[in-house]
């Protein structure tokens, strides 16, 4: 009797501090962090994710370009100079259609009025395309010796999804290894921007007053400059004798040189929105440092928008460095940018005979879309709190 | 009121003069000076020996006053501009940089304002169409388009213009405002239809970027307005869907469009200046890029300048047709 009864009266306590246990449990698991917050916000734009991968696969194909490529970058074939892009085939001359897609071989003929050269397509020998073919050696990071390319075709065949330029370089490998200067770069960029932006925004939303005022009249100043000019005259200037690895770093500093001034703004919003918070009254009357104060409690709480504004700089510079190449006042060779191999285009003779010199423009278009995307869907999930 | 006004003018002044100044360091950035270029120049094309043509060069700098100090010849060089509206000398024309600039500077004006009241008219319009139809088809296309149009380099745009103009139309008088048989004649509507032909890829391509900013600031605003309740009230009050956005909502959402009125004018001349230079048409871009490959530097310097006045100009525009057309707004 005794021991039931003591049963009886344990088990609701029990099952009462197991309920609470479980309620505790419910309420610990239910809350999300900042972070689950942002991306399961994030997961909600599609474009966003979508943006992510172009980003991530660019990334990808430039840290591999040799593996994408089905040619060693840096060999110069004088014998394969200007071939238009080669058309992938699934049915061949004779209607027969094949599962795996092929190409045909390239020959050069002559025109024989204007003896101007032409490629044209032999239907009589058709390469199938192989995938992990091997191919000339090449070294993954620089340092593992390996020999698979992603695609290619056996024996005399060529394949050159985007054409070869006037030096018979593989446009589709070269976009791929010049994604390296032209991401890097707008990357590098970006970084010395947010750098300055940060600093300068934290000081002006932190101290106010007269420094404030004194950043603030120096923001507009530079916001009075016309960027691409300035960008434009500022590149023209660097000497083109220099090395081109100093150029490069010149150039990333010119390019961050007027872009910081909107991450300025950001950031001195949000820092003089949260100085007045109490949790930063608190810090303060608990004798925390300026240093602790800012680095600890105001400039994390705004590092979501640092980043969103970082990924939507990244495209501006992107789009600049391009043209920039374009120009030829920009990135030097042997370093190569996207821009810089369009830059056959801007003659209008070889832009006629041979207009996949543009090719490469879709590297770019992809990179500033998935960035953009990226970007703008970084925007709304910053905020996971306010209703969409 | 007229405090704010002149309180804006004279920081202008300032920002002037600053401008002034970083346009001066990037004409003195390159080695060298000017009579430095003269004497290669000299050398390279005149045949003079060494001796002779430094001579030369040395007597130009006393001329033009390069044996000054720098922050001497930065006043000279601002006192022309202010007063006589000489901007230095141009090797590659021999003639004064202010003149050049002068002949140029109305087209480019003129291109990037065609650009601007186009693309602001048909992204105003776009964006209310698009409101209205939150969510539909034609929104999401819309809006698709716009993130396109703003990711595709100008530069491209001109080229596949180009291309297309010249290989498969046959056009070839695209690097030029006129076909030769208007060139000299005087002004008739053929000769403007002709202009309109040879410049409009340069509004074209100036404009695409705005539409796409004009299209999605519109869109947003009013779909704000939309959903305040003086909108339900007039909705309410039996008015016709039309009325209620024309009279009522669209008034209301037009504020933000024209606070960047002035702001967007350097993005329209950034636009003409990557158009142009790739299309070839003489405005002022391809006369700055020149400039820039053949260290031109007082063009360089000077349109760097204009461009910045440009700029400030147009931010003093707006900030006092705002100031004028918005009551709420305060000065201070």
């Amino acid at each position: 009797m005794a021991a039931t009864d003591l049963l009886i009266q344990k088990e609701p306590q029990a099952a009462q501090r197991a309920a609470a246990d479980d309620t505790l449990l419910r309420e610990v698991e239910a809350h999300e962090s900042y972070a689950q917050l942002v991306w399961r916000r994030f997961q909600r734009s599609k474009a966003a994710i979508a943006g992510a991968l172009l980003v991530l696969g660019l990334t990808v194909m430039a840290v591999f370009a040799d593996f994408f490529s089905p040619y060693p970058l840096n060999e110069i074939n004088l014998q394969d100079t200007s071939i238009a892009p080669t058309v992938v085939h699934f049915v061949d001359a004779q209607g027969r259609f094949h599962l795996r897609p092929f190409v045909y071989a390239q020959e050069l003929t002559i025109d024989p009025k204007t003896f101007e050269p032409k490629w044209s397509e032999n239907t009589d020998k058709m390469y199938p395309i192989e995938f992990f073919v091997q191919g000339s050696e090449y070294k993954i990071l620089g340092l593992i010796p390996s020999r698979p390319h992603l695609f290619g075709v056996e024996g005399d065949g060529r394949i050159h999804l985007m054409g070869t330029d006037k030096f018979g370089r593989d446009l589709f490998g070269k976009s791929c290894q010049a994604g390296r200067i032209s991401l890097t770069m707008a990357l590098f960029g970006t970084l010395i921007s947010v750098t300055i932006g940060s600093v300068l925004g934290v000081a002006s939303g932190y101290y106010g007053g007269r420094i404030d005022d004194l950043i603030q009249r120096f923001v507009e100043f530079v916001n009075c400059f016309p960027q691409l000019p300035l960008w434009m005259s500022l590149a023209a200037i660097v000497p083109r004798t220099w090395d081109s690895f100093r150029i490069f770093v010149i150039m990333a500093f010119i390019f961050a040189l007027l872009s910081w001034t909107t991450l300025e703004r950001e950031v001195r919003g949000k820092v003089m929105a949260f100085r007045e918070t109490d949790f930063i009254l608190a810090a303060k009357e608990m004798g925390a440092s300026d240093a602790r104060i800012i680095f600890l409690h105001l400039y994390p709480n705004s590092l979501s928008h640092v980043l969103v504004i970082l990924t939507l700089t990244i495209p501006s510079i992107i789009l600049a460095e391009a043209f920039l190449s374009f120009l030829g006042i920009g990135i030097q060779e042997p370093l190569i940018s996207w821009g810089l191999l369009m830059r056959n285009a801007q003659n209008i003779q070889s832009l006629g005979q041979y207009p996949w010199m543009m090719s490469p423009v879709f590297f770019i278009i992809a990179a500033v879309l998935g960035f953009n995307f990226l970007g703008d869907g970084l925007r709304d999930a910053a905020d996971p709190y306010a209703t969409m | 009121m007229i405090n704010y006004i002149l309180r804006r003018l004279f920081i202008s002044v300032f920002l002037l003069i600053g401008v002034g100044l970083v346009s001066w360091v990037v004409i003195q950035l390159p080695p060298g000076d000017f009579a430095t270029t003269y004497e290669t120049f000299l050398m390279n094309q005149g045949g003079m020996t060494q001796k002779e043509a430094e001579a030369a060069a040395n007597r130009l700098r006393a001329q033009l006053g390069l044996d000054q100090p720098q922050w001497l010849q930065y006043l000279n060089w601002m006192k022309g501009i202010v007063t006589q509206g000489k901007f230095g000398y141009s090797f590659a024309y021999r003639r004064d940089v202010g003149e050049l600039i002068g002949e140029r500077l109305g087209y480019t004006l003129l291109l990037a304002l065609a650009a601007h009241s186009i693309s602001t008219f048909v992204g105003i319009f776009v964006g209310i169409y698009v409101a209205q139809r939150k969510y539909s088809l034609s929104d999401n296309v819309a809006s698709v388009i716009a993130f396109i149009l703003a990711s595709v380099p100008r530069f491209w745009i001109a080229l596949v213009i180009i291309y297309t103009l010249v290989f498969k139309f046959n056009q070839h008088h695209i690097t030029s405002f006129f076909a030769p048989q208007y060139a000299l004649a005087p002004w008739s509507w053929e000769k403007v239809w002709d202009f309109i032909k040879h410049v409009w890829p340069v509004v074209f391509i100036a404009g695409l970027g705005g539409v796409a900013r004009n299209m999605r600031v519109m869109r947003g605003n009013l779909l704000d307005v939309l959903g305040l309740q003086y909108v339900t009230t007039a909705r309410s009050k039996g008015l016709d869907e039309r009325r209620v956005i024309g009279r009522h909502a669209v008034p209301n959402a037009l504020h933000p469009i024209l606070a960047y009125q002035g702001t967007v004018l350097p993005y329209m001349l950034q636009g003409e200046l990557e158009a142009a230079i790739v299309l070839g048409i003489p405005t002022l871009g391809p006369l700055f890029y020149e400039s820039l490959v053949n260290q031109d530097i007082y063009i360089s310097g000077g349109l760097l300048f204009i461009y910045a006045v440009l700029i400030i100009l147009g931010n003093l525009i707006s900030d006092m047709s705002l100031a004028l057309l918005d009551p709420r707004i305060r000065y201070n």
